[in-house]
């Protein structure tokens, strides 16, 4: 089964007005995880997503949904 | 939460180990393919020493770098950056393609009639040289694709 996540992750960063590095830095992660989990590239662990929508303040469901 | 400095930081220090490790591989996979050092001809044995330990200790430092994502000097906060859940995961895809290329290396070279007569050195050498190279080229490519459109 090919795994696939889509993500609004740039749509909510965007809407809070913070760069990949802002959001990397407020994650506790590299510019690079934000990048690639952005892109579909990267697929986060449950712990990644978890701090990714805390940091955004929103939930893991509005961030990411099963195609 | 991590300054948006030292985010910056992580950032250098992975494009600049990407560069460094996709330069050393290549340029260790170029001097095999262009010079070859070591293995000169099928069947040949005779291999100078000091061809035999430079292959031996690019091949080494290349698979210890391999295993362990290589040493930075940087504080651990800046390491624990460059290092996170994408540098792992490009990691362990690198190591997967390394262990495929020496399987399928390995079972051409069983196959391959020419392939025959080499001895276990030479047999070692054309397994080890892009069983080495090949992953660290992969890291790197899959570090640079992590690394743009920022």
């Amino acid at each position: 089964m090919a795994e696939e996540l889509r993500n609004k992750l740039r749509e909510e960063r965007t809407r809070r007005n913070l760069t990949q590095a802002d959001l990397a830095a407020l994650v506790g992660v590299s510019r690079k995880t934000i990048n690639t989990v952005e892109n579909g590239v990267f697929i986060p662990s449950t712990v990644l997503a978890l701090r990714l929508a805390k940091a955004l303040r929103t939930s893991v469901e509005a961030l990411f949904q099963l195609p | 939460m991590e300054s948006k400095e030292m985010v910056e930081l992580a950032d250098r220090v992975s494009r600049k180990r990407a560069t460094g490790t996709a330069v050393a591989a290549g340029a260790f996979l170029l001097i095999q393919l262009i010079a070859r050092p070591f293995f000169s001809s099928m069947g040949s044995v005779d291999a100078r020493a000091a061809d035999v330990w430079m292959w031996s200790a690019n091949a080494i430092a290349l698979l210890i770098g391999l295993a362990t994502g290589g040493r930075l000097a940087q504080r651990r906060e800046v390491r624990a950056l460059v290092n996170d859940e994408v540098s792992r995961q490009h990691h362990k895809t690198a190591m997967m393609i390394g262990y495929w290329v020496a399987m399928v290396t390995a079972m051409a070279l069983y196959f391959i009639p020419a392939a025959r007569d080499l001895n276990a050195r030479e047999t070692v050498y054309l397994i080890v040289t892009p069983s080495a190279g090949i992953p660290l080229l992969v890291f790197s490519w899959l570090e640079f694709r992590s690394l743009r459109n920022g």
